[in-house]
């Protein structure tokens, strides 16, 4: 390396951290959008884990393909991970709409990110509505935090098998959280969806708030992966 | 990722980059419900829930890389980010192991 190229390097780094421009290249927003993600991703984690750690401290454990085989207006019908995996895809369609609405934000489309941005949290709700159903079909269905969901033999509907209370605590708890972030999620989506259409992003000159809610979307979507991982799939 | 508006050709880009995620992950999860409802019954479990963890692993990979855009940011940024999550690495073990130290703790005693 020549000595000029390697003035020019040590030039550029003290520009950039010497103070007075960004480092990280990101707006103070944003950047504090990630690392609360980053803190909420570890409350997450610290959920799972326990979820875990609980499992592997128990020598049985209900089968996934039992306790999640129903599907709305099908009645009895045998579907294991049908619905589930419905809500999955809902919650990652919503989040690649996400992405169009901040990149219409990018070209200053106000049009654009109503349509999309829209469509968002309309995905958000059909999410919302699916967990709600399932969690009233597992209440009625005798798990909740204080009793054990039981498995009933298809034919003669006597218990073959009674799950750990513990299971139902968990799921309640880990998909409650996660739904709530759901919740908290179409709120900020639709504030910033009426604020898109009063005009406020264009008066401001850029769509910044979009990213930023974008991001906090993506994170929800993110969790589900693994909230799908542990409860469904393992 | 730059704040400023983007070309044309950028946008077009990103756009496309964008649908091209959408169907790996979609088939990814496809794929995961298929094995889990066909895996044949005797077959060892392990081989399977390593299977969907290297899935679950590629989808976050992607969700964060494309969705979020940290492809895009700068160096420091995606290690501030991401390094930290390494701890988890070792919860994961430390907690695993001591809900098998559990699971041991009852059958000895109760």
């Amino acid at each position: 390396m020549n000595t000029e190229a390697a003035a020019a390097i040590k030039h550029e780094h003290h520009d950039v951290w010497g103070g007075g421009v960004s480092p990280l290249n990101v707006s103070y927003g944003k950047m504090m959008m990630w690392y609360f993600l980053l803190s909420d991703a570890f409350s997450f984690a610290g959920l799972l884990i326990t979820y875990g750690a609980i499992r592997f401290s128990h020598t049985d454990w209900p089968d996934p393909n039992e306790v999640f085989s129903a599907v709305p207006f099908l009645g009895h019908a045998h579907m294991p991970l049908v619905f589930v995996s419905f809500m999955t895809f809902t919650l990652i369609m919503s989040s690649v709409t996400m992405v169009r609405a901040v990149q219409e934000g990018h070209r200053m489309n106000r049009k654009g990110v109503a349509l999309w941005l829209g469509l968002t949290i309309l995905g958000g709700l059909t999410f919302l509505g699916s967990q709600a159903w399932e969690w009233t079909h597992l209440i009625h269905g005798g798990m909740t935090i204080s009793s054990p969901w039981t498995q009933l033999d298809h034919h003669s509907g006597d218990v073959v098998y009674t799950a750990p209370i513990v299971f139902g605590q968990l799921f309640f708890t880990i998909t409650g959280f996660h739904g709530f972030h759901v919740t908290t999620g179409v709120i900020i989506n639709s504030v910033v969806f009426i604020q898109n259409l009063r005009g406020v992003y264009d008066r401001r000159g850029h769509y910044e708030m979009v990213e930023k809610v974008g991001l906090y979307w993506h994170f929800v979507d993110l969790v589900w992966v693994f909230v799908f991982l542990c409860f469904y799939l393992l | 990722m730059a704040t400023g508006p983007l070309t044309e050709a950028e946008y077009q880009h990103h756009v496309s980059a964008v649908w091209r995620v959408t169907i790996i992950l979609s088939i990814v999860t496809v794929v995961e419900v298929v094995g889990a409802i066909f895996y044949p019954e005797g077959a060892p479990r392990i081989i399977l829930n390593i299977f969907f963890i290297i899935m679950s692993l590629l989808k976050a990979f992607y969700i964060v890389a494309v969705f979020m855009h940290m492809k895009y940011e700068k160096r420091a940024l995606q290690l501030t980010v991401l390094l930290p999550t390494l701890f988890l690495v070792w919860a994961i073990i430390a907690f695993l192991w001591e809900g098998g130290a559990w699971l041991n703790l009852r059958s000895v005693w109760f």
